[in-house]
């Protein structure tokens, strides 16, 4: 009974298929295209989310290097030693727990107290603790050898960290900075050039497999880390040395309270050859307090508060630090006080205002509306020429230049000078100055007549620096900078720093008449910058005293004064600035007001011998040249005699023999042209000791007789002119026993300068 | 395709990328002969089987829910751990069969409420009841909706269709409305509406699917590219391959494959209509409506547009015994289709 389907059938399944096939197809259709255009993009960026891991490469940090390639800064790879304590096993193995084995084995080589190492292992609820952080090459691998011998302890593991390494410790470092705990530059060129020495850090983006496991490696995406740039400094690692550890001395010996800068600067071209702040600190280990007297502060605040636990301490030693870590030289405005009258000079000078056949008088003071503005030479200098003024910084003289320039010129030059602003020196931090506007100089002559000098304005010592190297290189303000060049990790050069002249000041006429009057400051008889006097250099510089007037006395009743030195060399092509900043010295004695200078004198006195400019003598220098004694030993004694004598030399014969044993002072030491040698000549010789006597503070006739007495020979250093000066300063010192005929230098200070502003 | 959807799976959990792919190609194979050898077979030999078959089909039904339940639910029988039958497929195919038996044999009295209603009424409650105890829903519901099309198609009174359309609402109303009737009737559902709800949780299978059918676009990643395979999306051998399909070959990939499916319908649909007698007309419809069905419910779960639920691609899905199954069952529809041409003829 075969039965074809009926029609009706054939039309409902006609419908059926229809809502099937079309219906749900098409409503099928419609949400693919929903999912995959209208909101692919997003579930797309999901999906990728969750399937891409990404892996940091870190780049290595770029090297800082001083001019002559000398690495001040160099990063390395270290290794941080870290637990996972929930991984320890608590089983015990021969009476040992897991805890025990990695403590007894890694505090030999972490030097480590154990216990502090065991109680690591068994910090609760934690999966990571350091055991020790930034651990080098020889630890890493002893460490790895205890790994591998204990296969079974799995808790203990390493990873990779970059550590920064500064070979010359503290050298510099106000100014190099240093590197954070996150790898970044804290302060200084590691700051200011963090992005150029950190580079780019490269990634690896894996594919990854819901399991956490990597999918092949066709889905794997490597980004190279770009390395960071190395850079090349203008510090000469020798004038650095130099510049610190006679700044260093000086604050130890004057007990300078607020730090000492010094700064080296090429005039010419504004690069930065040296600048430190003492005390500083080791960037190697930049959060300890490097000064000891920093830290005798904060020992005080850990008593006072209860330990260091406090939050008074705590706040204490982050004031410390950031202290420490602070570039005076470019951080802290001052009063430039006497230093700043070179520009009152030289705008005098360029203006037209003032010529060098100009006379002022001085009769110890000048009244200025109701203000009496008194010189430091009590009876006045009486009447001076333009050059005598700076010669004897006199007061009363610069405030009637300083009128007769008038406020808006006064001003115009301050500004033309780059007293305004920052200087643009590529370090962090820079302070601005702070200053009289424009319509004060021009209305208050009150303000006119301080500024002239100096005072109630400030500015920072780089600033100032710049001005003074303006006044002497041609009249152009340049820009000062510390990188020289930057270069890739092959060496070749990315970015080499060019000089900048920002304009042109005064006329390079001016300049060159300033650096005449800046030399004579030194030369002069009466100059007071004549401790700065070096022999067969042509040196010139302007001392500088500021009263700190907008502080409080100190404790005991003094004031606090500023003492500066600029020094400038040499003359007659002059090539470096050096300028010396004692904020806060002791002063306690009457040479105390010019002790910035020789500080300035010695650290040219270095660096001129080592950049290579050859000494000029004088005749008068020649004749107190030093000699270096010739080696008489073994000489048969007439022959020895008549070697000395014909130098000039005295010559004292110790013995019987016939033949030269020994001679003080010893072959090839430095002597003064009248020193008397002492030749011995028997076998059995006893060294005639003597003890040096205390010369400080006396005349030279006194010093020369006190040493004579005492069977020494004399050299004097310093002071040109010897009348009116005392010695300052003796090696070796006194008290000290040494063979008769030793040399004895003695350092003289011309007393007059005493009380100079 | 299964290939490239099976490989991570395979790899991590078998150790042999090819582990599905292989067992697949057999039974493909064997599955093809299958088609090939029914379509010669004269399809009325079921009519004489129908009602044996039905019980064979019960029988197992009621035995799976005695056997151990994997992943908490009774659908499979294990066979020597080689392979394993869902009884469910068979009952599919028994109640296909055993309604256009019936509606071909009693079509005059077929408006009538005893012959036109009760008995096929019977039957669905039996199967139902039991698929609901495994449980499996979508069986269920496909069983419900086969035995209607080939009901409709056989002329029961539209009147019943619209009866049985009210209380399917009603019942599905109530289970989504008081919690508890079908356990996870409700939270399917919630998570149908916002899979985001619960991303690692119930969700998740669907948002992964999302993923990676989004990260097709237009032409898709190309074959054998897929990254959402990699573990991510659950079941992806099975019941989510289409995600896999949408990822690798995109929007036209993807479309095709739906129009191809389409064009399955309508050719088994064309077959139907050229049917010499009732019986291999509703054998046809029937046959060609369970894989149509099954397989855009398929793509409307992996698509999101119904609730997850656990209905597996025809031909593309992983399952030997179903693939096997469904070329036997398409074999059936061409041996209908070849005794058409024979009286054509």
């Amino acid at each position: 009974m075969v039965q074809a389907p009926s029609n009706k059938m054939r039309l409902r399944m006609f419908i059926v298929m229809l809502a099937i096939t079309v219906g749900i197809g098409s409503v099928l259709v419609y949400q693919l295209f929903n999912i995959q255009f209208v909101n692919g993009e997003e579930y797309q960026r999901s999906a990728v989310q969750q399937q891409m891991r990404s892996l940091k490469l870190t780049p290595s940090r770029g090297e800082i290097q001083d001019t002559n390639g000398k690495i001040l800064a160099v990063s390395a790879t270290v290794w941080n030693v870290i637990v996972d304590p929930v991984v320890v096993s608590k089983k015990e193995v021969n009476g040992q727990t897991e805890a025990d084995i990695i403590a007894e084995n890694l505090a030999p080589i972490l030097e480590m107290d154990a216990a502090v190492i065991k109680e690591k292992c068994l910090t609760p609820n934690t999966r990571s603790v350091f055991i020790k952080k930034r651990i080098e090459k020889p630890q890493q691998e002893a460490v790895n050898q205890f790994l591998t011998d204990h296969p079974s302890i799995r808790s203990v593991y390493m990873l990779e960290d970059t550590k920064r390494y500064y070979p010359y410790g503290s050298l510099a470092s106000t100014v190099i900075g240093f590197v954070n705990d996150e790898n970044m530059g804290g302060a200084g060129i590691e700051s200011q050039y963090n992005k150029v020495l950190s580079g780019t850090p490269g990634m690896v983006v894996t594919a990854k497999t819901a399991k956490e496991t990597d999918m092949d490696t066709r889905y794997q995406q490597r980004y190279e880390p770009e390395n960071g740039h190395s850079l090349i400094l203008t510090l000469d690692e020798t004038i650095q040395h130099f510049l610190e550890k006679h700044i260093e001395n000086a604050v130890n010996e004057h007990e300078v309270r607020n730090r000492a800068v010094g700064i080296v600067m090429d005039v010419n071209t504004g690069a930065i050859l040296g600048m430190t702040t003492k005390p500083d600190f080791d960037p190697n280990n930049f959060k300890e307090i490097s000064d000891p007297v920093a830290k005798e502060r904060l020992s005080l605040v850990a008593i006072a508060s209860g330990g260091t636990n406090t939050e008074a301490y705590r706040e204490a030693l982050s004031n410390e630090q950031n202290l420490q870590w602070r570039n005076k030289a470019v951080s802290d405005p001052y009063e430039p006080g006497s230093v700043f009258k070179v520009i009152t000079a030289s705008a005098a000078l360029d203006s037209g205002a003032a010529s060098l056949n100009n006379y002022y008088d001085c009769y110890g003071s000048i009244t200025v509306k109701d203000r009496e503005i008194g010189c430091w030479k009590l009876y006045g200098h009486g009447n001076q020429s333009f050059a005598q003024t700076l010669q004897h910084s006199c007061n009363p003289a610069f405030v009637q230049i300083g009128f007769s320039i008038g406020g808006g010129t006064f001003y115009d030059y301050f500004d033309t000078f780059g007293l305004t602003q920052g200087t643009g020196i590529d370090l962090p931090g820079e302070a601005g100055s702070i200053y009289h506007p424009r319509e004060r100089l021009e209305t208050s002559l009150v303000s006119l007549a301080s500024c002239s000098f100096g005072q109630t304005f400030k500015v920072t010592p780089i600033q100032m620096i710049t001005a003074i190297s303006t006044a002497v290189n041609g009249g152009n303000l340049v820009t000062p900078y510390l990188v020289k060049q930057v270069i890739d990790e092959n060496g070749s050069v990315v970015e080499a720093h060019e000089p900048v002249i920002r304009r042109q000041v005064i006329s390079e006429q001016t300049s060159q008449t300033i650096a005449e009057l800046m030399e004579t400051v030194v030369s002069a008889p009466d100059g007071s910058g004549r401790n700065a006097y070096l022999a067969g250099y042509r040196v010139g510089g302007k001392t500088g005293t500021s009263q700190k007037l907008d502080q409080a006395l100190t404790e005991d009743g003094r004031e606090e004064h500023v003492l500066s030195f600029v020094g400038v060399a040499p003359m007659d092509d002059p090539q470096i600035a050096v300028l010396v900043i004692l904020d806060s010295p002791k002063l306690d004695n009457v040479l105390s007001s010019t002790i910035a200078v020789p500080v300035g004198k010695y650290i040219l006195e270095d660096i001129l011998s080592y950049i290579g400019v050859e000494p000029k003598y004088t005749a008068e220098e020649m004749k107190n040249l030093d000699l270096t004694t010739p080696n008489t030993i073994g000489l048969e004694l007439q022959k020895a005699k008549d070697t000395l004598e014909e130098l000039g030399l005295g010559v004292k014969v110790i013995g019987q023999g016939e033949a030269v044993l020994k001679q003080v002072p010893t072959p090839s030491t430095q002597i003064p042209r009248d020193a008397t040698i002492l030749l011995y000549t028997d076998e059995d010789i006893t060294p005639n000791l003597v003890e040096v006597p205390d010369v400080f503070g006396l005349g030279t006739s006194v010093v020369n007789q006190m040493l004579t007495n005492a069977g020494l020979n004399l050299s004097f250093t310093g002071g040109l002119g010897r009348e009116n000066s005392v010695a300052s300063r003796q090696t070796p010192e006194a008290g000290t026993m040494v063979e008769a005929g030793t040399v004895v230098t003695v350092e003289l200070t011309a007393l007059d300068t005493a009380g100079v502003y | 395709m299964l290939f490239s959807a099976s490989y991570a799976y395979a790899y991590y959990y078998y150790d042999n990328s090819f582990y599905f792919i292989s067992r697949q190609l057999f039974f493909a194979v064997a599955g093809v002969a299958a088609m090939f050898i029914a379509s010669f077979v004269d399809y009325h030999i079921f009519q004489r089987f129908a009602l044996p078959l039905m019980g064979v089909s019960i029988f197992l039904l009621i035995v799976v829910l005695f056997l151990p339940a994997q992943s908490g639910v009774r659908r499979w029988i294990d066979i020597f751990d080689v392979f394993s039958i869902q009884p469910s497929e068979i009952a599919k195919f028994a109640v296909v069969v055993l309604f256009s038996h019936m509606i071909s044999t009693n079509y005059k009295r077929i408006k009538s409420f005893k012959y036109g209603i009760l008995p096929f009424g019977v039957v669905l409650a039996i199967i139902c009841g039991l698929l609901v105890l495994e449980p499996h829903l979508s069986g269920t519901i496909l069983i419900l909706l086969l035995g209607a099309i080939v009901m409709l198609v056989g002329g029961v009174d539209l009147k019943w269709f619209v009866l049985a359309g009210a209380a399917a609402l009603v019942a599905v109303g109530i289970a989504i409305l008081i919690p508890g009737v079908i356990p996870y009737a409700q939270s399917r559902l919630t998570y149908w509406l916002d899979p985001f709800s619960d991303p690692l949780g119930s969700g998740f299978q669907t948002i992964q699917s999302l993923y990676a059918i989004g990260s097709g676009g237009l032409l898709g990643v190309g074959i054998g590219n897929s990254r959402q395979k990699y573990l991510y999306l659950p079941e992806v051998q099975n019941d989510f391959v289409f995600a896999i399909v949408g990822e690798e070959l995109g929007f036209v990939g993807a479309t095709i494959i739906i129009l191809m499916f389409a064009l399955l319908i309508w050719r088994g649909f064309v077959i139907a209509g050229r049917a010499k007698d009732r019986f291999g007309m509703l054998l046809a419809v029937g046959l060609t409506s369970q894989v149509g069905l099954q397989a855009f419910l398929n793509i409307a779960v992996v698509t999101n547009t119904i609730p997850n639920t656990g209905i597996s691609l025809p031909f593309f899905s992983y399952g030997g015994t179903a693939l096997m199954m469904l070329l036997g069952e398409m074999g059936v529809v061409l041996s209908v289709s070849r005794q058409s041409a024979v009286i054509k003829e």
